[in-house]
């Protein structure tokens, strides 16, 4: 977290290419989750419920109870762990600005309530896929938009 | 600190604290919280038709939890150099006893395969003491991040 105490990022030798890479490689893990979740998990309601409940038409198993909680395990860690250092570069890049404390709330809370809705979807009540999926789109919209808006501020601001 | 940090440093510990609710739930339902669960688990047991577990096997479930708990530790426990507790040293003890609990953690069922069968109240215990220390190093960085005026 150097970065947060360098004064002039843009003009900065080393720190300017290293954080251009991480954004990169920030971007490329989401469109990649986006493309591995619609194989394996589905990003529509009934391909959702599909994976999570079964599907006896299409002779599909349901997700078994301790295979759910390691996919929820490993969701919290993944993005907890990618938000923290995505925020961290957005708010630096952003200069710290009113519209950087909305958009990293909203980051946060959306993937927040993605996490729980699958959570309450998979044990209460199948409904909230949507919530979950509407959740889980919303924060890969703003996880985008962070890298993007910080890499157009690190290179042609 | 800018106020941006702040929160952004407050989700983390949500979300550190949803990451334990979860291990705990898994733990629980993959080898469960009592001492005849977790011997069952790792060496076998006839009358439930459970096999021990493999060396092999065991790497690799531990494998990405070495690196996962390492840098989760850091994150968390670097943010301690920030907080107001005046008790330096009792940090110092608190970061000790936190990486010591997570080795334990991590490597009391290999112990439990190749030393000794006694090493499942060592796994059970660094377990519990791993939790509790969490607990307690989140609840100082959301009480001095949370309530701070700078």
């Amino acid at each position: 977290m150097r970065f947060t105490l360098i004064k002039d990022l843009k003009h900065d030798a080393i720190m300017k290419p290293v954080l251009g890479g991480l954004l990169f490689f920030i971007l490329l893990y989401l469109v990649a989750d986006l493309f591995v979740k619609q194989s394996s998990f589905g990003l529509t309601p009934d391909t959702v419920k599909a994976t999570l409940f079964g599907n006896e038409e299409e002779f599909l198993d349901p997700l078994s109870k301790a295979a759910f909680l390691e996919f929820w395990h490993m969701e919290i860690f993944f993005s907890m762990m990618l938000l923290f250092t995505l925020s961290a570069v957005y708010i630096r890049m952003s200069e710290g600005s009113k519209k950087a404390l909305v958009v990293v709330n909203l980051l946060f809370i959306s993937t927040l309530v993605s996490l729980f809705s699958l959570f309450i979807a998979y044990f209460f009540k199948q409904n909230f896929v949507t919530f979950y999926l509407l959740s889980f789109h919303l924060w890969h919209i703003t996880a985008l938009f962070c890298s993007l808006y910080s890499l157009k501020r690190l290179y042609f601001a | 600190m800018h106020k941006a940090y702040k929160y952004s440093i407050l989700y983390f510990i949500v979300f550190s604290l949803l990451l334990l609710a979860s291990g705990f739930l898994l733990f629980e339902e993959k080898i469960g919280l009592s001492v005849h669960a977790l011997r069952a688990y790792y060496l076998g047991d006839e009358a439930l038709f459970m096999s021990a577990k493999s060396t092999q096997g065991l790497l690799k479930i531990v494998l990405p939890h070495i690196f996962a708990f390492a840098l989760l530790s850091m994150v968390l426990l670097h943010f301690l150099k920030f907080t107001n507790t005046k008790n330096k040293k009792a940090l110092i003890v608190l970061i000790y006893a936190l990486f010591s609990a997570q080795f334990f953690e991590i490597f009391a069922p290999f112990f439990m395969l190749h030393i000794s069968e006694l090493f499942v109240y060592v796994k059970l215990f660094s377990l519990l003491v791993y939790f509790g220390l969490m607990l307690i190093t989140l609840h100082l960085l959301f009480a001095s991040i949370a309530f701070s005026k700078k």
